[in-house]
């Protein structure tokens, strides 16, 4: 039994031709917790689950099922079946791995219980690469060892094509460079054997001195226009790839964002694009260079004295052989001390960000405590890598010199049995020079092209990952407001949905109430709404059309949001109003801000309008920025609107204002808001009640307290310790 | 899931029992497991947590009713226990916990950005790949390591200095 490493090969959904199962799905667990094989089959008559060798282990009609779930357990799941009778009956355990897919055939298996269509999604999913064999960081992902260096290669030079003629001409003056820079040996050597040997000839000494001048002149002449032409280059390859990184950033699906850190994507903003174009701009240069010089430099050794070249060049292996051995540790090294400064950078930051918490309870002693150990961990890390690289450097050091004294050992024996003049001697004198100093780096050049790839091909992940889908650009929908949830399903992780089948109808500019507790799906639903996320079954349809026909961001300029915690872009007051709709006359800035009572406290600010609100707007209060941004959405003139827990965070007298301004806001658009406090939304159209991402109830707010139910309790168990404040009365 | 919550009135115990002798924990059918206190009170669904798994192993059994609200917590359960309670919970600890023990590192290779691992645990080999590894490898202690692969899957090495030697070289060379 190939009990090894199940998560390659478990897993399939195979349809079987002889008998009727609906599902058959591979766990990756035996009975016994040991990694092994289990299969679930599930027919219309039954569930079972069969042990290695196909002796069923479990059973359970459908009819004795009434619901089925993925139970999350630690680091896996498990199948839970509860029956008619209510029991629970756990079924079959799974890795997370493949927990998705159990928690698809649990909703199967409830849909044949319910005697419902079978209406499930179990697309297959590739763990492992085809090529290499190799497990898939992401599932169906690309695999980072397979991705073809050559095409990726051939995409960064893409980011050359525009600046081609910019790119030949540097390498042609790289070129004359490098040929100018043999001219002052061969000039040296010449005046040598000519001119200091011979004491004859004086006037070849001004001639080759003026060549010389001219070849320095020249040079340096070069040397400025290719350092501004490398400067153009890079700033130029920079700025596209930062921008193409940024722009395909901008249109990635919400998930990518909830699954990394804002660091990390700002770091392939910033960091990766500078790996890709430092490599483009500067490695690539030089390793054409060096290249060249080291074969002209070898052949014209070889070319003067066969013999001494062979001698001289004797160490090189040696050199190269340090480079190429110690260079991954001593990266590695490095790359540890990387990580120790972040470590370090992390501690520093959160102490000083929590300096007041850190003063409150007097634990100064304690954070430099930690401090002291970031700091030591760093000092060692560091002392370490420097100590190697000396180490390493000196040992390199002694083979480059190694090389100058066979130069001078057999150069001289030579020179002196007459076999070379001293002319051709000083030439290799000089060439050596040019030859040994770039050597010790091309150990690291594999190094730099590997770290520039592993960059290109995160910048290239993002760019290929999947973006939202948009639509038809530029087609245009004028919203009514009706919005209609058809059994919408929906989980960020698709083994644990969130919305378990949810159906309602807003009428246009109907305000519909969302309540329930935290976690029943509240918040979720508005996201599936502004289309953050998109259902994973069921329909969402916006004046009767599915709403993923209408182009995104047309329908996006139609819905307004005003969040619990305002965001507001740094700049004056009047650019945060007008952010949803630029054009916007000063009057009508105004006009907004006195809708949304924010008029009056925005003139008692010395610069009025042209006030400077910071990052997150930390200069102005909560209450002032929530009406800022409700401003921001009455200038907008959404035709949705979308209040999520507008006023939970002010004080009572501040949530009036709001409620006020919210009271002129929500005029004539379908509203969906959620608060908090029950009470604010007594004024709501109809409230839909959410208990564990399914409706239990909808109504008016008196129908549901005079049924009694689910509302009912919720109400009362804050009305002790709420104000009433209606929602949308104004005064 | 209507009747597997507790019964109504004084549910609340001290957080930590002292009289853990008291709890008889048992699978009752086959695969529930049922908790009854001295003669007057059941739990028809109980689910036994750890409340801090990595730091106190062993130590500070929380037990959960069906609707994942505390009924106790045990500071000590292996001694506080009757044996055959603790047995049980035992039994429904390990099908809880899928976290796997690291016994030996049989390769472990960074290659462009993710860290492809196949180790021996105490379940069997396995093959996951973890990416991150700053974030994903986590020390617990000096010598107390926690990966968690692209998944979510745990894998722990509770000491890496009882890890022989061929296994303990990859892990220097990749954290």
């Amino acid at each position: 039994m190939e009990s090894t490493n199940p998560v390659g090969s478990g897993a399939n959904l195979l349809p079987s031709p002889t008998d009727d199962v609906l599902i058959r799905l591979v766990a990756d667990y035996a009975d016994d917790g040991s990694f092994g094989h289990r299969t679930l089959e599930v027919t219309k008559e039954y569930v079972r689950v069969l042990e290695p060798g196909d002796t069923p282990s479990f059973i359970i009609p459908i009819g004795e099922i009434k619901t089925a779930r993925n139970e999350p357990l630690v680091g896996g799941g498990r199948l839970e079946i509860v029956t008619t009778r209510g029991e629970i009956l756990p079924v079959i355990s799974y890795s997370l791995t493949i927990s998705a897919k159990f928690s698809e055939a649990a909703r199967g298996i409830e849909q044949l219980a319910k005697s419902e269509p079978l209406l499930i999604n179990m697309k297959e999913e590739r763990l492992r690469c085809a090529l290499c064999n190799r497990l898939l960081p992401e599932k169906d992902g690309v695999c980072p060892a397979c991705v073809n260096r050559g095409k990726t290669m051939m995409r960064i030079a893409q980011y050359m094509v525009p600046y081609r003629k910019q790119a030949v001409l540097l390498a042609l003056m790289s070129l004359v460079t490098t040929l100018l820079n043999l001219c002052p040996p061969m000039i040296q050597g010449k005046l040598i054997d000519t001119v200091l040997k011979t004491h004859t000839e004086l006037p070849t000494l001004w001639w080759l001195m003026g060549g010389w001048l001219g070849v320095l002149a020249t040079n340096s002449v070069l040397q400025i226009l290719s350092g501004r032409l490398i400067a153009y280059l890079a700033g130029n390859i920079a700025a596209d790839l930062r921008s193409s990184v940024y722009r395909a950033i901008e249109f990635l699906q919400l998930n990518f964002f909830d699954k990394k850190q804002v660091g990390a994507i700002a770091s392939r903003v910033t960091q990766d694009t500078d790996r890709v174009w430092g490599f483009l701009v500067e490695g690539v240069p030089y390793l054409l260079l060096n290249g060249l010089m080291f074969f002209g430099i070898t052949v014209f050794l070889f070319l003067t004295n066969p013999f001494l070249a062979a001698f001289i060049l004797s160490p090189i292996p040696f050199v190269l052989g340090i480079g190429a051995f110690f260079w991954r540790p001593m990266s590695q090294m490095f790359h540890r001390v990387g990580q120790k400064w972040a470590r370090f950078h992390m501690h520093l930051n959160e102490s000083l960000s929590g300096i007041r918490v850190v003063k409150a309870f007097a634990k100064e002693d304690l954070e430099y405590g930690k401090f002291k150990t970031r700091n030591h961990e760093l000092r060692d890390a560091g002392m370490a890598a420097d100590g190697r690289w000396y180490t390493i450097f000196g040992a390199m050091t002694f083979f480059t010199s190694l090389g100058t004294l066979i130069n001078w050992t057999v150069g001289g024996y030579l020179v002196y049995q007459n076999k070379l003049t001293l002319g051709e001697f000083w030439r290799i004198t000089a060439l050596l020079g040019l030859l040994y100093g770039p050597l010790q780096w091309f150990a690291a050049v594999n190094q730099w092209f590997s770290r520039a790839m592993a960059g290109a091909e995160r910048i290239f992940e993002v760019m290929d990952t999947e973006t939202e889908q948009y639509g038809k650009q530029d087609s245009h929908h004028r919203i009514e407001g009706e919005v209609e949830f058809t059994n919408v399903r929906f989980g960020y992780d698709k083994s644990n949905p969130v919305l378990k089948g949810i159906t309602f109808t807003a009428k246009p500019g109907e305000m519909i109430g969302l309540v329930g507790k935290s976690g029943a799906g509240k918040s979720t639903t508005i996201n599936l709404i502004c289309r953050f996320y998109e259902p994973d079954a069921g329909t969402i349809k916006i004046d009767g059309i599915d709403y993923r026909d209408v182009a995104l961001q047309d329908m996006r300029n139609q819905i307004g949001i005003v969040l619990q915690e305002p965001f507001l872009f740094s700049g004056t007051i009047a650019d945060n109003i007008r952010y949803g709709n630029p054009s916007a006359s000063f009057d009508e800035v105004i006009e907004a801000a006195r809708a949304a009572n924010a008029h009056n406290f925005i003139l008692s600010k010395p610069d009025g309008y042209d006030t400077m609100v910071g990052e997150r707007g930390s200069k102005l209060s909560g209450g002032e920025r929530q009406r800022i941004s409700i401003a921001r959405a009455i200038l907008h003139n959404p035709r949705i609107l979308i209040l999520d827990e507008a006023t939970s965070s002010v004080d009572v007298e501040t949530e009036k204002q709001i409620q006020e301004a919210i009271g002129r806001l929500i005029e004539g658009r379908t509203t969906f808001a959620i608060a908090h406090r029950l009470s604010t939304l007594r004024n709501a159209s109809r409230l839909v009640v959410l208990e564990k991402g399914e409706i239990a109830e909808i109504g008016t707010h008196a129908e549901l307290m005079e049924k009694q139910g689910v509302f009912y309790k919720l109400v009362e168990a804050q009305s002790a310790i709420n104000e009433i404040i209606g929602v949308g009365t104004s005064g | 899931m209507a009747n597997q919550d507790s019964p109504k009135g004084d549910t609340k115990l001290g957080t930590f029992t002292q009289d853990a002798k008291q709890y008889h924990l048992f699978y009752h059918p086959k695969d529930r497991l049922r908790l009854t206190i001295g003669d007057d009170r059941s739990v028809i669904t109980v689910k036994p947590t750890w409340a801090a798994p990595l730091s106190y192993p062993k130590q500070y059994l929380s037990l959960l009713n069906g609707k994942g609200e505390e009924i106790t917590t045990i500071a000590r359960p292996e001694s506080d226990l009757p044996a055959e309670s603790f047995a049980a919970v035992s039994k429904e600890l390990t099908k809880r916990y899928l976290t796997s023990t690291i016994s030996r590192i049989v390769s472990a290779k960074g290659e462009f950005g993710a860290t492809y691992w196949h180790v021996i645990t105490e379940r069997g080999e396995r093959d996951f790949v973890t990416q991150s590894l700053q974030e994903n490898a986590q020390w617990l202690s000096p010598s107390h390591l926690l990966l968690i692969d692209v998944d979510g899957n745990r894998f722990e090495i509770p000491d890496i200095e009882l890890l022989d030697t061929h296994s303990t070289r990859f892990l220097e060379t990749i954290l």
